[in-house]
């Protein structure tokens, strides 16, 4: 299956430049772990930042910059052997999630509604964007919704679709504060999305209103 | 050993040749010139990044001594010298941006591992990088004074699009057509993706 829907241009640049938050950036890479061609489109940014940096004016260092850093060149190093954490494994039964993002702690599913059911990533750093996990069961049709932010779903296993098109594993959907309706997951199976939700999520309808007290998304 | 004179008269290879130098035998004289040319420009992005002088000092000497101690994983044939030290200098910052919140707890190899997300690293997916620098350089120059701008503009942090629109005193939307045509642009220069 071929991945249909790819982050914007200014995402994967801002990507590549390292401004997105660390919530965004675990839901870029999701995408990225799945897609060569965003892959090659980050690489080319890296590049362009390689530009960007070689055309810049240069600062003068402070005067006895080179000295300092030269008496340390010959301190042992300590990073050559990046220690890879063993993680928790709490994600070792999810598929399509980056190396990186495995190694994240997460907290038990918890049921948020018919058919639906949620779990936190834990972040090792700030954020002003929370990740989680959310699967759905077969032909689930999700509450309405709206957001009071921005909110990146990347597919990691079965597949859903709304107005703007049919979403499968690796694709990867930007919400932001406009309505969702009629998201309906597919008939084959459990649909596991990764979504990185900036602000506050809002549902809409009686039910919404009922649990939203209770999910505290 | 003697510094390739001047960014624009030297290939970038020039400064590839001193990591490596550095790589093979620790050559401090091409350290000296890496750090005499480079470091300044670090402090510059990490300046309009916004972090502080005395910061934007540190991290610049923090990112040459990185480039000391990591020349022996510097692949000319993935990324040109400015692209591997501009990595380098970006995952530092990012790395001091966090230490600086309260709870920031990540090491700097967490933060390499965040942009390491290709577990099936294969020739065929990665954008050929022999001379990619003087291309990508090239191509930049190809693209319209705003255009560059708008690029420019994305590398530095926090300069979301509606900040750039603010600076440049042009509308959101305008930001937005540019670097779309920006990065058309350059992808097709570079035939990338062609």
């Amino acid at each position: 299956m071929s991945i249909q829907h790819h982050p914007l241009d200014e995402l994967l640049t801002a990507f590549a430049a390292g401004t997105l938050d660390l919530g965004q950036h675990v839901a870029v890479a999701t995408h990225l772990t799945q897609c060569a061609r965003c892959r090659d489109a980050t690489q080319l940014m890296e590049h362009v930042g390689g530009a960007v940096l070689a055309s810049l004016p240069p600062t003068p260092m402070s005067g006895d910059a080179l000295t300092r850093v030269q008496a340390r060149l010959r301190e042992p190093i300590a990073y050559e052997t990046p220690r890879e954490e063993p993680g928790s494994g709490a994600l070792d039964d999810i598929p399509g999630l980056p190396a990186f993002v495995r190694r994240y702690s997460a907290a038990p599913w918890k049921w948020i509604a018919p058919g639906v059911r949620l779990r936190p990533i834990q972040l090792p750093a700030v954020s002003g964007t929370r990740v989680f996990l959310l699967k759905s069961r077969p032909n689930t049709r999700m509450l309405e919704h709206t957001h009071t932010g921005m909110e990146m779903t990347c597919v990691l296993t079965g597949c859903f679709s709304h107005e703007a098109g049919h979403y499968g594993p690796g694709d990867f959907d930007l919400g932001d504060d406009s309505m969702r309706h009629n998201v309906m997951v597919g008939p084959a199976e459990d649909c596991i999305c990764l979504v990185a939700m900036h602000g506050a999520l809002r549902m809409a309808g009686f039910i919404g209103h009922l649990i939203q007290p209770f999910v505290r998304l | 050993m003697t510094a390739p004179d001047g960014q624009s008269a030297a290939d970038s290879g020039d400064w590839a040749r001193l990591i490596e130098a550095i790589a093979l035998h620790q050559d401090r004289a091409a350290f000296a010139a890496l750090f005499e040319h480079f470091a300044p420009l670090v402090k510059t992005l990490m300046r309009r990044s916004g972090v502080a002088e005395s910061s934007a000092d540190e991290l610049a000497q923090e990112t040459l001594l990185l480039v000391w101690r990591k020349a022996a994983l510097f692949d000319p044939s993935i990324a040109g010298a400015a692209a591997w030290i501009f990595t380098i200098a970006r995952n530092l910052r990012i790395d001091a941006h966090r230490r600086g919140q309260r709870g920031g707890v990540t090491e700097i190899s967490g933060i390499d591992a965040e942009f390491h997300v290709d577990e099936s690293p294969g020739p065929e997916t990665r954008v050929a990088a022999a001379q990619a620098e003087n291309r990508v350089r090239s191509a930049l120059a190809a693209l319209s004074e705003e255009q560059r701008r708008v690029m420019e503009l994305s590398f530095y942090e926090e300069k979301a699009h509606g900040e750039i629109a603010r600076i440049l005193r042009i509308p959101l939307g305008t930001v937005k057509s540019r670097s779309r045509l920006a990065m058309n642009k350059l992808r097709n220069l570079l035939g990338e993706f062609s």
